[in-house]
C-alpha cells in the first residue's frame, strides 16, 4: 500500500519536474533570443522620423539581430529619441561612427532600426553613446531625387543643344571660336555637371531597382501587389529602364568627354577639330542621345507617378502644391 | 468559526413573503455569488494554514495531472498538427509557408495551450472532482469525515484545488511543447524545416509577456476548474441526482469561466505588450 | 432478543439538551427539545420521516448549529467550542450515518485506519494494525480488509460503518437509521452488534429509527418525536400503551398480525 504511494508520488514528482523542466528550457531559449538575460549596454540616436518603430523591435547590425529597442520619445520640437539595448558581445563590432537607420525586415514586417557603417579605427560605442541617424530613405525621397536630377539633365541637355548648335553654326567662323578659349571652359563645366548628374541618376535606379526587387521576394503577402501583378511588374519595368536611362547617360557622358578632350588637345590644332566633321558628328549626336535618354527618364517618371505604390506620394504633392496655390490665392 | 457551511444548506433561502419571482431569483443570485465568495475565501483560509495534506495534494496531483495526461498530450498533439495543416493553404496563398511555425508558435503559446488544456480538464477533472465530492455529499462521507476529526474542507478541497493549480500550468506547458512538436511534424513533411529552425522561428515572435500571460492564464484556469468543481460537488443537493448536477455544474461553469478569464488576462496582457 | 440488563448511571446524563429549535427556512423542525442522555444507556429516538431525528443527532455532533437552546455534551456548551476543541468533542463521539458513510475510494482497512491516522499523531504501523483488527474482529468481518467498500452488502457496509466509529473509543455513538433498508435477519444482527457495543464499549447511545422491532430490541428508553417535540417518552411498553391517532398506526403496521 505505502509502496504504492511512493510510487505515485515519484510519478507526480517526475512529471511536475519535466513539466517545469520544459517550461524553463522554454523560457531560456526566449532570453536567448531576446537577449534579456545577457548584459547590454544603452545607446541611443536621434530620428526625424521613426516610421512606427515601436519599443521592442529589433536592431541589426550587419544584418544579424543585436538588441531591441527600448523607449522611444520625443526630444525638441519633432526629433525622436531612440533608446535601444545592445547586446554586450556585440559592442565590440560596432564603432562610434556608425550610423543608423530606420528599415524594416519585411516588406509588411516589422521596423527595425540597422546600424550600419563605422570605420574600425574609430572608438568601440560605449554606453549612452548617441549614434548618428541616417536619414529616413523613403519612396518619397527617392522619387524627389529623381525628379530633380532629371530636372538637371534636361537643363544640361538643353546648354549642350545650345553649345552644339553654336559648334554647327560656327563652321563659317571657327576662328571666333576656338579663340573664344571660356568656350571650351564652359563646355568643359557642363561635361563635368552631367557626369555627377547621370551618376547620381543611375544611383536612384538602382536603389529603385533594389526596392522593387525586394518587393519581389517578400512580396507574396501583400494581398493587393498579388493581385495587381501588372502594376508589379510595370514597377520592375520603369526602375530597369531608369537603370538603362542612366547607363545611357552615362556612356553618353563618357562620349562628351572624349570629345573635349579632343578639343582640349587639339587646342592648337584648331585645323584638325574643324577639319573633322567626324568630331563635330559625334558631339552633335551625343547630345541627341542625351536628349532621348533624357525624355525617356521622363516618361519613366510619369510611368512611376501611375504606380499605386508611389501615388500616395504624388498625390501628397499635388494636394500640398494644390494647398500652397489657394494659400496664395487667399492672400 | 462556523461549524455549519460544510453542510449544505439545503436549499438557498426562499423568502416567500410577498416577493415576486424576480426578487426570488435576485436574491438567490446575489446569495450565491456570496456563498461563492465563502467558499473561496474559506480555500484561502485553510490552504495557507498548517496542518498541510501533502500526501493527499500528492495523490490528487497524481489524480488530475498524470491520469490527464495522455488526454492531454493526445489532443495537444492533434491539435498543434490540424492547426498547422489548416493553415497552410492561406499561408501557401501569399507563399509565405515559411511563417507557419511563427503563427503555429503564436497560435499555441499564446491562446491555444492553456485553452485547449484548461478545456479539456475542465471536462475530465472538473466533472469528476464535481461528481466525486457530489457522491461524497449525498452519500454523507463529508459529514463522516467531519464527525471523525477531519477537517473535510481542507481535506478534499483544497487538496484538489491546489493540485488543479499546480497541475493544469504543468500540463499547459506539454500540451504546447508536444502541440509544436505536431505542428513540426507536419512542417517538417511538407517543407523539410530542420528542428533547430522550426524552434528558432517558434522562439522568434514570442516574448515574455506571452509566457508569462501563458502562464498565469493557466494557474487562473487550473485554480478555476478545481473551485468550481469542488463548489459544486461539495455543496450539492442530497439525492443521486444532486451528483449529476453537480458534475454537469462543474463542467459547464468551468468551462465558462475559463472564456470569460481569457478575454480579462488577454486584455490585461495587451496593455503589456 | 429481549435487552440485556444495562449498567445505566442515572445520576451522569452525557448529553443535555434544553429548549432546542432548529428550522430550515421557514420550515420548523424542531420545536423545543428537552433530552437528557444518561451514562451508559440506549436512547431510541422514533419519530416518522422528516420529523427531525436526522437533524437531532447532526445537531449533537455539531454538523448543525441550533437555532435556540442550550445543547451540552459530555459537559461542554457545543455553541461555544472553537472550531479545534470541536474536533476534539466530536473524536468523543461516533457516528453512524444511515448509509454507512464508508469512503469509496479506500479499502476497508483504509477507511478503518482513516480515523485513527487523522487524529493521533505518532502512532506506529503495529498499533493501527492492532486496533483495525480488533474492532473488525468486534464487528465480525475481518475477511473483509482488504475489500472496497463497494463489494460489501449493505449489512457489512452499516457493520463496517460502525467499525470505523469504534475505532476511535468513543464514549457517546450516535447511531442514524441503524437498520434502515435491511432485511429483517441483517436487522436482528445490527441490533445485536448495537447492544454488544453498548456493553463491550461502555458507550451511551441514541438510535434514531423509525423500525420498532430495532426500538424493542435496543432502548433501554424511547421517546416519540411528535410535531418537533418529545411528547412520549418511557419504555417501549409506556410509550405505546395509548390511543394517540398519531402514535398507534406506528404500533400497528409494524406488528402486522
Amino acid at each position: 500500500m505505502d509502496a504504492k504511494e511512493n510510487r505515485r508520488a515519484i510519478i507526480v514528482g517526475l512529471f511536475l519536474a519535466l513539466g517545469l523542466a520544459i517550461f524553463i528550457i522554454g523560457v531560456f531559449t526566449l532570453g536567448g533570443q531576446s537577449k534579456s538575460f545577457a548584459k547590454s549596454i544603452h545607446i541611443s540616436a536621434v530620428f526625424d522620423d521613426v516610421a512606427g518603430l515601436k519599443p521592442g523591435n529589433n536592431v541589426w547590425f550587419s544584418g544579424v539581430k543585436v538588441g531591441t529597442i527600448k523607449e522611444i520619445r520625443f526630444v525638441g520640437t519633432s526629433e525622436v529619441r531612440v533608446r535601444m539595448s545592445i547586446d554586450e558581445n556585440s559592442q565590440q563590432y560596432i564603432h562610434r561612427n556608425a550610423g543608423v537607420h530606420i528599415g524594416s525586415d519585411g516588406l509588411i514586417g516589422n521596423k527595425i532600426i540597422v546600424i550600419d557603417g563605422g570605420s574600425p579605427g574609430a572608438p568601440i560605442v560605449q554606453d549612452g553613446d548617441q549614434l548618428q541617424a541616417a536619414k529616413l530613405l523613403s519612396t518619397d525621397d527617392m522619387m524627389k531625387t529623381l525628379q530633380q536630377n532629371n530636372e538637371n539633365l534636361l537643363s544640361i541637355t538643353s546648354d549642350f543643344k545650345l553649345l552644339s548648335h553654336k559648334i554647327l553654326q560656327g563652321k563659317g567662323t571657327v576662328g571666333t571660336l576656338m579663340a573664344d578659349s571660356t568656350m571650351a571652359v564652359q563646355l568643359k563645366a557642363s561635361m563635368r555637371n552631367l557626369q555627377i548628374a547621370t551618376a547620381s541618376a543611375a544611383l536612384m535606379a538602382k536603389q529603385l531597382n533594389t526596392f522593387s526587387n525586394t518587393m519581389n521576394t517578400k512580396g507574396g503577402l501583400a494581398d493587393k501587389l498579388f493581385t495587381d501583378t501588372t502594376t508589379f511588374n510595370r514597377l520592375k519595368a520603369a526602375a530597369n529602364q531608369f537603370q538603362a536611362a542612366a547607363t545611357n547617360a552615362n556612356a553618353i557622358t563618357e562620349n562628351l568627354k572624349t570629345t573635349t578632350d579632343k578639343l582640349n588637345s587639339k587646342d592648337n590644332a584648331v585645323g584638325v577639330l574643324l577639319n573633322d566633321p567626324k568630331s563635330a558628328e559625334q558631339v552633335r549626336s551625343s547630345i541627341a542621345n542625351l536628349q532621348q535618354a533624357t525624355i525617356k527618364l521622363n516618361d519613366d517618371l510619369e510611368a512611376a507617378q501611375h504606380n499605386f505604390l508611389l501615388k500616395g506620394f504624388f498625390k501628397d504633392r499635388a494636394k500640398a502644391k494644390a494647398d500652397s496655390i489657394k494659400k496664395a490665392q487667399g492672400k | 468559526m462556523d461549524t455549519t457551511d460544510s453542510t449544505p444548506i439545503p436549499e438557498a433561502p426562499v423568502r416567500r413573503k410577498r416577493g415576486s419571482k424576480l426578487k426570488k431569483s435576485i436574491n438567490d443570485f446575489f446569495f450565491s455569488m456570496y456563498q461563492i465568495n465563502q467558499f473561496i475565501l474559506k480555500f484561502f483560509r485553510e490552504a495557507f494554514v498548517p496542518p498541510y495534506e501533502f500526501k493527499e495534494i500528492v495523490r490528487q496531483c497524481y489524480e488530475v495531472g498524470v491520469r490527464s495526461f495522455t488526454l492531454i498530450s493526445l489532443t495537444g498533439f492533434i491539435v498543434g498538427l490540424i492547426f498547422t495543416k489548416q493553415s497552410r493553404p492561406s499561408l501557401l496563398q501569399f507563399g509565405a509557408t515559411s511563417w507557419l511555425p511563427s503563427l503555429v508558435s503564436i497560435a499555441i503559446m499564446r491562446a491555444l495551450a492553456p485553452l485547449v488544456t484548461a478545456l479539456i480538464a475542465a471536462g475530465k477533472v472538473g466533472s469528476s472532482i464535481g461528481a466525486e465530492l457530489g457522491s461524497m455529499r449525498v452519500t454523507e462521507q463529508i459529514d463522516a469525515m467531519e464527525v471523525s476529526g477531519t477537517n473535510p474542507f481542507k481535506f478534499l478541497v483544497t487538496t484538489r484545488v491546489l493540485a488543479t493549480t499546480l497541475t493544469i500550468p504543468i500540463l499547459a506547458t506539454y500540451t504546447g511543447f508536444i502541440a509544436l512538436f505536431g505542428g513540426y511534424l507536419n512542417v517538417a513533411v511538407n517543407e523539410g524545416t530542420s528542428w533547430r529552425t522550426f524552434i528558432e522561428q517558434v522562439f522568434e515572435p514570442l516574448t515574455f509577456v506571452d509566457f508569462t500571460a501563458s502562464l498565469i492564464k493557466s494557474i487562473v484556469f487550473g485554480f478555476t476548474i478545481g473551485i468550481v468543481g469542488c463548489y459544486q460537488g461539495y455543496n450539492s443537493n442530497k439525492g443521486t441526482e444532486g451528483v449529476g448536477k453537480a458534475a454537469n455544474g462543474a463542467v459547464v461553469t468551468a468551462m465558462f469561466l475559463v472564456f470569460i478569464e481569457e478575454i480579462v488576462i488577454v486584455q490585461i496582457s495587451s496593455w503589456f505588450r | 432478543m429481549e435487552k440485556g440488563k444495562a449498567n445505566i448511571d442515572y445520576n451522569n446524563a452525557v448529553i443535555r439538551i434544553h429548549g432546542l429549535e432548529k428550522a430550515f427556512d421557514d420550515y420548523e423542525v424542531l420545536r423545543g427539545i428537552d433530552l437528557e442522555l444518561f451514562q451508559g444507556e440506549n436512547l431510541v429516538v422514533l419519530g416518522r420521516s422528516g420529523t427531525g431525528k436526522s437533524v437531532l443527532i447532526k445537531i449533537i455532533s455539531g454538523l448543525l448549529s441550533p437555532d435556540k437552546g442550550k445543547v451540552e455534551v459530555l459537559g461542554e456548551d457545543i455553541s461555544k467550542l472553537n472550531d479545534r476543541e470541536l474536533q476534539a468533542l466530536r473524536i468523543r463521539i461516533g457516528f453512524s450515518f444511515q448509509n454507512s458513510a464508508l469512503y469509496d475510494s479506500m479499502t476497508v482497512r483504509k477507511n478503518l485506519e482513516f480515523p485513527l491516522v487523522r487524529n493521533r499523531k505518532g502512532i506506529t504501523r503495529k498499533e493501527i494494525d492492532t486496533n483495525v483488527e480488533s474492532v473488525l474482529e468486534a464487528v465480525g468481518l475481518s475477511q473483509t480488509i482488504n475489500q472496497m467498500p463497494s463489494e460489501l452488502s449493505g449489512g457489512q457496509r452499516k457493520r463496517i460503518g460502525i467499525a470505523r466509529t469504534l475505532i476511535l473509543n468513543p464514549e457517546i455513538m450516535l447511531y442514524d437509521e441503524p437498520t434502515a433498508g435491511l432485511d429483517p435477519i441483517t436487522c436482528i444482527e445490527i441490533n445485536d452488534l448495537i447492544n454488544e457495543v453498548q456493553q463491550r464499549y461502555n458507550t451511551s447511545s441514541i438510535i434514531i429509527t423509525h423500525d420498532l422491532t430495532c426500538a424493542k430490541s435496543t432502548g433501554d428508553r424511547i421517546a416519540m418525536l411528535l410535531e418537533g417535540q418529545f411528547q412520549r417518552e418511557g419504555t417501549f411498553d409506556q410509550v405505546f400503551d395509548t390511543n394517540d391517532s398519531r402514535v398507534k398506526p406506528f404500533f400497528d403496521y409494524n406488528f402486522i398480525k
